[in-house]
């Protein structure tokens, strides 16, 4: 059941909600994690997407490892379908968001949020970005005992490399890159991912002769069969806890439901934050409404503090539907992380030379287990995907056409551009020598990009979040070239064919559209409403230089749960 | 061009622009009023345009790939059922009105659209051809003469003519307010992702394999067999799996802290410091930082 009033309310139980939830919850708060998607492996939701279910859930004991596998069957289509951003009934579809060109949103809904499709990647970001780039009130080493605790609860350690990885890896050297084994990353190099998964079996080794089954008990950890993009449920048969990918679902949500203080309700789409003025100045956060997105019916509930972590799209979007102050930075400086798609493909012949078999197998290992970072461009990763989402993905969209309307005679890729016809056919002949690499630049956040909302977009919840987005030239400068070292490692480990995407901005990474230092205090809570925090990717002052944003927004969240209990409790 | 001729050159794109907006624009808002006589098959003969022109049949890939390669997507229904799924899950650009406009029709009209004004620049290779739609439905019942009456400019293009129809969609981008204050708006480049995109997550994902593959996924069994989907008949994609024993190692150096145990094989060897393969992960190095020597590659303009 859920309170009337608790000591905090927290919007959102993505990545970084459940966080400050764990943090507050361990000083013992009382909490309400409010999300808007379903719970999945809960045993008070049996068909989370087919029936309402129960109202909350209070106690670790519902956690069920069963119906995840049950619920998260790691088929793409489906899955992509399942987690995306909407309602958990699954007779309705997506919720609207308007976002430029022919680029997309990829964010989830469900506990756990996006983490339920991100890749277990959970490097820091690059000490540069927090210290030397202009942005942030606070220090790297503010953030590092932060990092250090989410590392721990998170499993994070090195990714296990397959053959896709070794591929990657000799070419990054053979391209004179060198080897880095650091935390923090200061200078260019290659390294393996530090990843939130659990490492796999040690008897899983090419060598090894394995013919056991590839569930739990008899293997625990990852089981290199991909599966992190589609909730991961490996190993199958495994405890609730006990999953390999280190998603928060897994991971601080039951941190934070044991400790008896927190309630978590799904299905609640947060539509308000109520305030009070009594001094008639700066107003205070005293509660949210939410509205039951089976049901439509809206409850209110009232809070010491409130927390926002609906994620860099829907806190600016709650902050602006709601009656808060009019604030100028508000949704504004959206960092995605502009990125590119870069794939190689081999012949066979040289694939045996190199690694001994003819096939790259990318559907084999972890999603992304190898990484080549870059300070003050970015980051390139391989990616291992399956076929339809990698054919969308690497294939489906670009900025600039299709690929036979470019002539690339002198470019450092053989195509461009979207992929159609016998030519995609072609290519996807190959789909089992090919090895994608992502290229994520580090965008810088400017005031023309963000979020707005406008009367009359609306949907049940209120105005839609309508995101803007155009990369500065030197954003684009930083794409480039970071997509050509991609394309000149894949060159060196042999690829006899270099296709580029030059993909259109599109969203898998979100960050600062609510910045510490500008919408934020340095513990933050909004300079305007007191009493009102933010604690998720929002809240990043900049794009904290192009890794995976995931362990920063951990520690920041887990930061800002300190902060709210040393400044009002 | 001088200067003034460049500024006369703008005002005249522009004003193209903006008459191309304003059919835009009739033709979605037309369409929400289902004022189509014969919408339903010109729909799936548009729809079949496009996922000819992404995922064709390929008579000439037979012999270079063998023959499991020449089906394509409308040999196994991918365009009804992007049809289907679009109309189902997706809602383009004009929220709070979804139960009341079919999405589709509206994608349909916007491709003969982008069509004619492909064709009005010039820009096509091929001259339209009123047998290529009829060739769609090859292995079907609908009659020829019915599929001529109602296709439209789109898919009487040559493929690479549809594509670069499609492509003159990522160009356009157009917001209306209604009169009742209700705010529409128009992204062309969100036709081509589903047009474009979609398909080939459909064809190349398991939507295929599923008992009834009319309807959506969920609750459905799939029989997870490598044959049992054509476009994993294609790729080579083995089916999904709960696991593969297909570890290398971990990367790592003999005197760092990163690998640990035998090494398995040597990735680089340079400078004597060999980068290899370990038998287990060993950490990452908790190492001081130093950013003093920072140096921007790309400074912005501005914050």
């Amino acid at each position: 059941m859920v309170d009337a009033e608790y000591d905090a309310v927290i919007v959102g139980a993505g990545g970084d909600g459940p966080v400050a939830a764990w943090k507050l919850a361990e000083a013992g708060l009382s909490v309400l994690l409010l999300e808007a998607g379903p719970f999945h492996g809960n045993e008070q939701w049996p068909d989370p997407h087919g029936d309402p279910g129960a109202e909350a859930s209070s106690d670790v004991d519902d956690l069920s490892g069963e119906l995840l596998d049950e619920q998260f069957t790691t088929r793409e289509f489906e899955m992509v379908n399942r987690l995306f951003f909407g309602p958990a009934d699954e007779n309705r579809g997506i919720w609207a968001r308007k976002f430029p060109g022919d680029g997309a949103i990829l964010q989830c809904a469900g506990v756990g949020g996006t983490t339920l499709h991100y890749t277990g990647c959970h490097p820091r970001a690059y000490p540069a970005a927090i210290d030397e780039q202009g942005h942030w009130p606070i220090d790297y080493a503010d953030l590092l005992p932060y990092y250090r605790e989410v590392e721990e609860l998170c499993d994070v350690q090195p990714a296990p490399v397959t053959a896709k990885e070794e591929l990657f890896f000799r070419g990054a050297a053979a391209a004179g890159w060198e080897f880095i084994d650091e935390m923090n990353v200061t200078s260019p190099g290659y390294r393996p991912q530090p990843n939130a998964i659990r490492r796999p079996d040690r008897r899983l080794h090419v060598d090894g002769d394995y013919d056991g089954e590839f569930t739990y008990p008899d293997v625990t950890g990852h089981t290199l069969g991909l599966g992190e993009i589609t909730g991961n449920p490996h190993p199958r048969g495994a405890p609730f806890e006990e999953k390999a990918k280190r998603a928060s679902n897994v991971t601080f949500v039951p941190a934070a439901m044991r400790t008896g203080n927190v309630t978590v309700r799904p299905n609640a789409f947060a539509v308000d934050v109520t305030t009070e003025t009594p001094l008639g100045d700066t107003p205070t956060a005293t509660g949210v409404t939410f509205r039951d997105t089976w049901s439509g019916a809206t409850t209110t509930v009232e809070a010491e503090v409130v927390v926002l972590a609906a994620g860099a799209i829907e806190t600016p979007r709650l902050w602006l539907n709601a009656d808060l102050p009019d604030e100028e930075w508000v949704g504004r400086g959206l960092t995605l992380h502009f990125g590119d798609n870069v794939m190689g493909l081999w012949d066979a012949d040289d694939l045996e030379a190199t690694l001994g078999k003819p096939t790259v197998d990318q559907h084999e290992g972890q999603n992304i287990a190898a990484r080549f970072d870059y300070p003050g461009l970015g980051m390139l990763q391989t990616v291992g995907t399956t076929p339809g989402v990698g054919a969308i993905l690497g294939f489906g969209a670009s900025a600039s056409g299709f690929a036979f309307q470019h002539d690339t005679e002198d470019a450092p890729w053989d195509t461009m551009g979207r992929l159609a016809g016998p030519e995609l056919k072609r290519l996807l002949s190959d789909y089992r020598r090919m090895l994608p690499v992502l290229v994520v630049s580090d965008d810088r956040p400017l005031k023309r990009n963000g979020v707005t909302v406008q009367d009359g977009a609306e949907d049940e919840h209120g105005p839609i979040p309508l995101v803007n987005y155009t990369p500065s030239e030197a954003d684009r400068k930083r794409r480039d070239e970071l997509a050509e070292i991609a394309a000149e490692i894949l060159r060196e480990a042999g690829a006899s064919h270099v296709h580029r995407s030059d993909s259109p901005p599109t969203a898998l990474h979100l960050h600062s559209t609510m910045r510490m230092g500008k919408v934020v205090d340095e513990a933050c809570e909004a300079y305007a409403v007191d009493r009102l925090f933010v604690a998720d990717h929002s809240a990043l002052a900049n794009g904290v230089g192009g890794p995976n944003p995931t362990n920063t927004g951990q520690a920041l969240a887990a930061r800002t749960g300190e902060k709210i209990v040393d400044r009002y409790f | 061009m001088t200067r003034g001729g460049i500024i006369r050159r703008v005002r005249t794109i522009l004003a193209a622009s903006a008459s191309w907006l304003r059919t835009v624009g009739r033709r979605v808002l037309g369409r929400t009023r289902g004022d189509s006589s014969s919408g339903d098959l010109h729909t799936r003969v548009t729809f079949r345009a496009c996922v000819d022109a992404v995922i064709p049949t390929t008579p000439e890939l037979a012999d270079e790939l063998g023959p499991e390669h020449v089906p394509g997507g409308n040999d196994v229904g991918v365009a009804e059922f992007l049809a289907r799924y679009v109309a189902d899950r997706v809602q383009i650009g004009i929220p709070h009105t979804r139960h009341d406009v079919d999405v589709v029709k509206p994608i349909a009209n916007v491709l003969d659209s982008a069509a004619l004004k492909l064709i009005s620049r010039g820009d096509n290779e091929d001259e339209p051809n009123e047998e290529r739609p009829v060739a769609f439905f090859e292995g079907t019942d609908v009659p020829a003469d019915r599929i001529r009456d109602v296709a439209g400019p789109f898919a009487r293009l040559s493929p690479r003519d549809r594509l670069r129809a499609i492509h003159v969609l990522d160009e356009i981008e157009a917001q209306f307010t209604l009169p009742d204050g209700r705010f529409v708006e128009f992204d062309g480049g969100l036709v081509g992702q589903l047009v474009v995109g979609f398909p080939k997550l459909i064809y190349y994902g398991e939507w295929e394999g599923y008992p009834d593959p009319e309807r959506m996924p969920f609750g459905q069994d799939h029989p997870n067999d490598p044959a049992s989907v054509q476009g994993w008949r294609q790729s080579g994609f083995p089916g999904f799996t709960n696991g593969y024993a297909c570890l290398r190692g971990y990367l790592g150096t003999e005197d760092g802290t990163l690998g640990s145990e035998d090494a398995w094989t040597t990735i680089d060897d340079r400078d004597g410091s060999s980068v290899s393969l370990f038998e287990s992960p060993g950490r990452f190095r908790e190492n001081d930082y130093d950013t003093d020597g920072y140096v921007e590659p790309y400074p912005e303009g501005g914050v």
